[in-house]
């Protein structure tokens, strides 16, 4: 399955946020979407996701996909435990055995099974991203799309969920799409970055990241001068 | 923290102790017992009330009238409330309703009740006009301030109506109701009274509360409001437990 957007346009009113945007997605692996803030990244996950219209173009691939989420907050509900946030979701998707099998499952394979009737006010920010992520991981689907995940974590968590959704993704293959400011998100978990201009918002330019192939430091250096070079621009 | 606690709980006790005083002093001032009765033929009435051998049966017919009038109200407000959220209409026809709850006197709606219902539903049904518009509201509050991003993440996952009404609306209405369910509770036992009070079935304490008032004797209305008080207290820590199961681990 291909997953791509053509020449999508928004506007809202007389403000375009959106001119002509085409991304390819390609399948398994993680396009970043790198852009400065405001300038209408969420509002094109929203039309991914279907959540808004576009006035134009097509969106191709996702129509009738499940799709997992991950979003700024971990949007866990307070009076359900680990377990039960995660079956919530579940629920439609598998019978009771199955949905206990899945979700001690995910936990197991991230060492977190010990948390699993943990309520989320008894959870660090981080934990809760954590337990987020895994809910995304946990559901059935093919696509996992994340709008800025990391953005409400301070340095210390945001090491420790980048390196969790890290390890979930090599041990689970999903086509995730990175919604980010953040240029070092991009470079650490983008295998294509795609950089957007400010409003109206066109795509830039589309890289691929070597650096997540070759693990070696160099190319992430230069990477991210190519990067500045082009956000500068 | 503990030492306020403390404190403030000397200061209740003082401020009973000083109320019990001032009605000690006063009786003895006044020294007639139908204005005002001593403490000690106030305890005398109530152990000959407790003493009665219908006192119990008075006691659970009053509670359960309550109970019933409560719960009858609770599943209404609970019924009505998710029914206004989804629909306008229904929430339109509340709204007139409700003001003319909370505006007519308490007395008309009674009287009105007596000429409309038997002994017996006259006083569940005044405890329902009093109590259902706080719950109504408490659970269409409860409703409102469902967290709008859960619900986006609850649609964006598919998840069915049922499950986000079981697992999200509902438990959301109940945190809500928990804190205004002792002053609920209490309110319903009061109204339940009063409507014994004027309706008079068999068993009630509102019933005897009037029986002492016609026999002119006030140490016995002094005792049933001991034993009202000793029922309302109870009822407050059902009231608090009932709250902390709500609020803790208990929504699986």
């Amino acid at each position: 399955m291909k997953y791509y957007i053509r020449n999508i346009y928004k506007s809202y009113g007389s403000l375009r946020v959106l001119d002509n945007i085409s991304i390819d997605f390609k399948k398994n692996k993680t396009t970043c979407i790198l852009g400065p803030s405001g300038c209408g990244k969420t509002t094109l996950l929203n039309i991914i996701a279907g959540i808004i219209e576009k006035d134009a173009g097509e969106v191709l691939g996702f129509e009738n996909e499940d799709i997992s989420f991950v979003f700024q907050e971990d949007r866990l509900i307070e009076w359900k435990n680990v377990r039960d946030n995660m079956a919530f979701v579940l629920k439609k998707k598998m019978n009771k055995k199955e949905i206990e099998v899945t979700i001690d499952r995910f936990l197991s394979l991230v060492n977190l099974k010990e948390y699993k009737y943990y309520y989320p006010r008894n959870l660090s920010g981080g934990m809760r991203q954590r337990i987020s992520i895994l809910r995304a991981f946990a559901y059935p689907s093919n696509i996992l799309i994340m709008d800025e995940p990391f953005k409400s974590l301070d340095i210390s968590n945001k090491k420790i969920v980048l390196d969790f959704f890290k390890e979930l993704r090599s041990l689970e293959k999903r086509t995730c799409i990175l919604v980010t400011h953040d240029m070092d998100e991009a470079l650490d978990l983008g295998d294509t970055i795609v950089i957007l201009s400010d409003k109206p918002t066109r795509v830039k330019r589309v890289i691929e990241n070597p650096y997540m192939e070759s693990g070696v430091e160099e190319d992430k250096i230069k990477l991210r001068k190519e990067i500045e070079a082009e956000l500068m621009g | 923290m503990k030492n306020s606690i403390l404190k403030d709980k000397e200061f209740s006790l003082l401020s009973k102790l000083i109320l019990i005083g001032l009605w000690a002093f006063l009786s003895h001032v006044i020294d007639r017992e139908v204005i005002l009765p001593s403490i000690k033929s106030t305890i005398m009435s109530l152990i000959d009330i407790i003493k009665d051998p219908y006192f119990l049966n008075v006691i659970f017919h009053s509670l359960l009238r309550g109970l019933l009038g409560f719960l009858f109200s609770l599943v209404l407000a609970i019924g009505l409330g998710i029914l206004s959220f989804f629909s306008k209409f229904i929430y339109s026809l509340m709204v007139p309703v409700l003001n003319f709850l909370s505006s007519i006197p308490t007395m008309a709606i009674i009287i009105l009740a007596l000429i409309w219902l038997n002994h017996e539903l006259v006083p569940m049904f005044v405890g329902f006009i009093m109590v259902f518009p706080i719950l109504y509201e408490s659970v269409l509050k409860g409703i409102l301030n469902v967290d709008k991003k859960i619900m986006e993440m609850a649609k964006l996952y598919k998840v069915d109506r049922v499950n986000i009404v079981k697992d999200i609306y509902i438990p959301s209405i109940f945190i809500n109701l928990s804190s205004v369910l002792t002053s609920a509770i209490n309110i319903n036992l009061k109204m339940v009274i009063a409507g014994e009070v004027l309706s008079q079935p068999k068993f009630g304490i509102g019933s005897n509360l009037q029986m002492e008032k016609m026999y002119l004797n006030t140490s016995g209305v002094f005792a049933w409001i001991i034993i009202i008080l000793v029922i309302s207290k109870i009822l407050g820590y059902v009231g608090i437990v009932l709250r902390k199961i709500i609020k803790e681990e208990k929504w699986k």
